[in-house]
């Protein structure tokens, strides 16, 4: 029998599926090696120029912790494109086994098949779902995998029906020619029942799929999703070498008081972040300590550093035009700075568009919508507050960049900040714990504001 | 012959996947390690480090004359008495008086000249005003001068005395209003009396907060010529 279109589309749909998958994979595992890569983001896999800066939606999906799972036991977690590599090739080979045995009106084999094509599909409207609601974005290579999901779906499930339709019209005409004293019609297109299955089998063809079978092809998928994924787990590199090996704060304590308290945790380990509220790495950044729960397990304070030359003389232009008079707003809303960056985060790119237009507009914005700031953005306390802000950096020696994280003054490194946030984050949390209770005086909170001999990466 | 098949169908697609995701994570792991190795370059770009500002008219000449004046007027060092006389300031910058005022023209748009009343160091709220506004557009700078005058009406000692009252008007200006405790190492004090380094016509350009027509050389130099030196030293 010629292979049905049918199953020739149910098999299109998992080589494109599996196709856009392994774009995906290979964009995630290449960041193994820690460092900055371009990502593939096209409708046509592999093809297209790659997002270096970072600002496409596949970039946003691949850094998102919805990209990944087990993030705390492996850096970067185990990526959820590999199963879905596995998924498609076994639908592939589901398709293909279809054709070579000959069970294309095979109820329960398209039936394992139909069951099969569900689950990316399934994936694809939560992973969907994750990505437009949640994260905002849309994703061209994850929308490859949604639409080769469905189309593997649409057509396994049009082949499982035309098959059911079969059925019961042979079953239909059975009743009829049964009635007449006819020889009942095959259950399988290719085989009829009374030939032995051997027989079958040695002409090419198989009989009707028994349950062993299905169980047997169910142990073969499994084996399909769990080889891959064990093997990577096996392979993939160790990182807990580097975990605080990125350099300490030389002068941590806040004599200025120019870090601004984040969040209401109050656990002994303190967190610095070193953030610009326009910087839309440092919102990710937000997004995924929020998302692990990770921000609950340490004492918040962020350190301002705008990346605007309107006050930050270490920029020669402005990368983030606004983000000193949103910063100023941060300053004056003292224990309310989380509204302000919330609301920063959420309108970074207008804040920043009519900046451009007009240098006045991020400090306008801020006082409209935070009134009671009014009197304090852009007075000169709070400009020479955040000049003494940005003169911590400088006794810190800090990096110009932004966003970055010191635990008990210890820097994650940069190169932790994504996909190995879950997975070096908690370990410097865990080492620093030690440390932060042996300055616990007493039942009180330790404090944090304590020269630290800085070590120099 | 189809088992044959059917296995290596199944074989070859279960295989594909591992095969890739092995060669992938080899790659990665010997990137990773040859970062690792000393002296290796890392592809990510270098990321500049924050410092103060250090601006182009910086040049060595003048941040060794700047050098001098601060450490002779206790900034730099610590202990000693705060703030420079005169005679301290023309000895240690070894100038005239013209090639003195010579250095602060770069810093023009850093700077402001507070104008006070005759025989007086009283703030206004003009003067607090342009205080407030220097002081606070500090960007990269590292030192904040004062430097004081008085006209030459008046006996010389009473104008020393006079001058030396204007600079620490402004010091305490700042002390209250700001309220940094890092200004001791910031603000450098000279005051020069009617003695050295009177200010010419041409400071009438500068941000100023006496009237505009007040631009007479008396009216210049009954003043605290204030700015921010964008440089490290």
């Amino acid at each position: 029998m010629k292979p049905h279109p049918f199953t020739m589309l149910v098999a299109l749909g998992a080589v494109v599926g599996f196709i856009f998958a392994t774009v995906s994979t290979y964009d995630f595992v290449i960041h193994l090696d820690r460092q900055l890569h371009g990502i593939h983001c096209s409708y046509f896999p592999g093809l297209g120029e790659t997002d270096t800066a970072g600002t496409s939606g596949c970039h946003a999906t691949l850094m998102s912790p919805y990209s990944s799972v087990l993030r705390g036991r492996f850096w970067g977690g185990l990526p959820v494109s590999l199963p879905g590599m596995s998924i498609f090739a076994f639908i592939l080979f589901l398709a293909v086994d279809l054709m070579i045995t000959r069970r294309q009106a095979d109820l329960r084999a398209i039936g394992l098949l139909l069951a099969t094509a569900t689950v990316p599909v399934v994936t694809s409207v939560v992973m969907g779902y994750l990505s437009l609601v949640e994260l905002g974005v849309a994703c061209k290579s994850c929308i490859g995998i949604y639409a080769a999901s469905v189309l593997a779906f649409a057509f396994s499930l049009a082949l499982f029906i035309r098959t059911l339709r079969r059925r019961r019209g042979a079953t239909k005409n059975r009743g009829g020619e049964e009635a007449k004293g006819a020889e009942a019609p095959p259950e399988s297109d290719e085989v009829p029942r009374s030939k032995p299955a051997k027989a079958a089998r040695r002409s090419g063809r198989h009989g009707p799929l028994r349950w062993g079978g299905v169980v047997a092809l169910c142990a073969i998928g499994g084996a399909f999703v769990c080889v891959p994924l064990g093997l990577y787990a096996a392979i993939a590199p160790r990182f807990d070498q580097y975990v605080g090996s990125c350099g300490e704060l030389s002068r941590s304590a806040d004599t200025n008081r120019v870090l601004v308290p984040l969040g209401s945790s109050s656990s002994p380990v303190s967190m610095i972040e070193v953030i610009d509220p326009l910087c839309s790495a440092c919102r990710a950044l937000e997004t995924r300590l929020t998302v692990s729960g990770l921000s609950t397990q340490v004492s918040r304070r962020a350190l301002l550093f705008p990346l605007d030359a309107e006050c930050n003389w270490m920029v020669d232009r402005s990368i983030h035009p606004g983000a000193c008079a949103v910063s100023e707003g941060m300053l004056c809303a003292g224990d309310a700075a989380d509204d302000v960056l919330a609301w920063a985060f959420e309108e970074q790119e207008h804040i920043i568009d009519a900046s451009r237009a007009d240098p006045t507009a991020a400090q306008r914005m801020v006082t409209e919508r935070f009134p009671e700031l009014r009197r304090c953005v852009g007075s000169a306390e709070v400009r020479a507050r955040l000049n003494r802000a940005l003169r911590w950096a400088v006794s810190n020696q800090l990096p110009v960049s932004a966003p970055q994280l010191y635990v008990e003054g210890r820097k994650l490194c940069d190169e932790d900040t994504d996909l190995g946030l879950e997975y070096m984050l908690p370990r410097l949390i865990r080492s620093a714990r030690p440390a932060a209770r042996a300055e616990l005086p007493g039942p009180r909170v330790a404090s944090s504001d304590e020269n630290v001999e800085g070590v120099r990466p | 012959m189809t088992r044959v098949i059917r296995i290596a169908v199944a074989s070859l697609l279960l295989l594909l996947p591992c095969l890739l995701v092995a060669i992938w994570v080899a790659g990665a792991s010997s990137r990773l390690n040859a970062a690792e190795t000393p002296g290796a370059a890392s592809g990510a770009p270098e990321v500049a480090v924050a410092t103060n500002a250090d601006e182009e008219y910086c040049t060595p000449a003048l941040k060794q004359i700047l050098r001098r004046v601060l450490n002779s007027c206790g900034l730099i060092s610590s202990g000693g008495s705060r703030g420079c006389q005169p005679i301290e300031a023309r000895n240690v910058a070894t100038m005239s008086g013209e090639h003195f005022n010579a250095l602060f023209i770069p810093m023009m748009d850093r700077g402001g000249i507070v104008q006070f009343d005759l025989n007086s160091s009283e703030l206004d709220e003009q003067d607090r005003s342009l205080i407030e506004s220097v002081f606070a557009a500090r960007r990269g700078a590292s030192y904040f001068l004062v430097v004081s005058r008085a006209s030459p009406e008046g006996a010389v000692e009473h104008n020393r005395r006079l001058s030396r009252d204007r600079a620490e008007a402004v010091l305490g200006y700042l002390e209250q209003t700001f309220r940094d405790p890092e200004l001791e190492q910031q603000v450098g004090l000279l005051w020069l009396g009617e003695e050295y380094a009177q200010l010419d016509p041409s400071f009438c350009r500068w941000r100023r907060s006496g009237a505009e027509t007040a631009c007479r050389p008396e009216d210049l130099n009954r003043s605290a010529f204030i700015a921010w030196i964008d440089c490290r030293l």
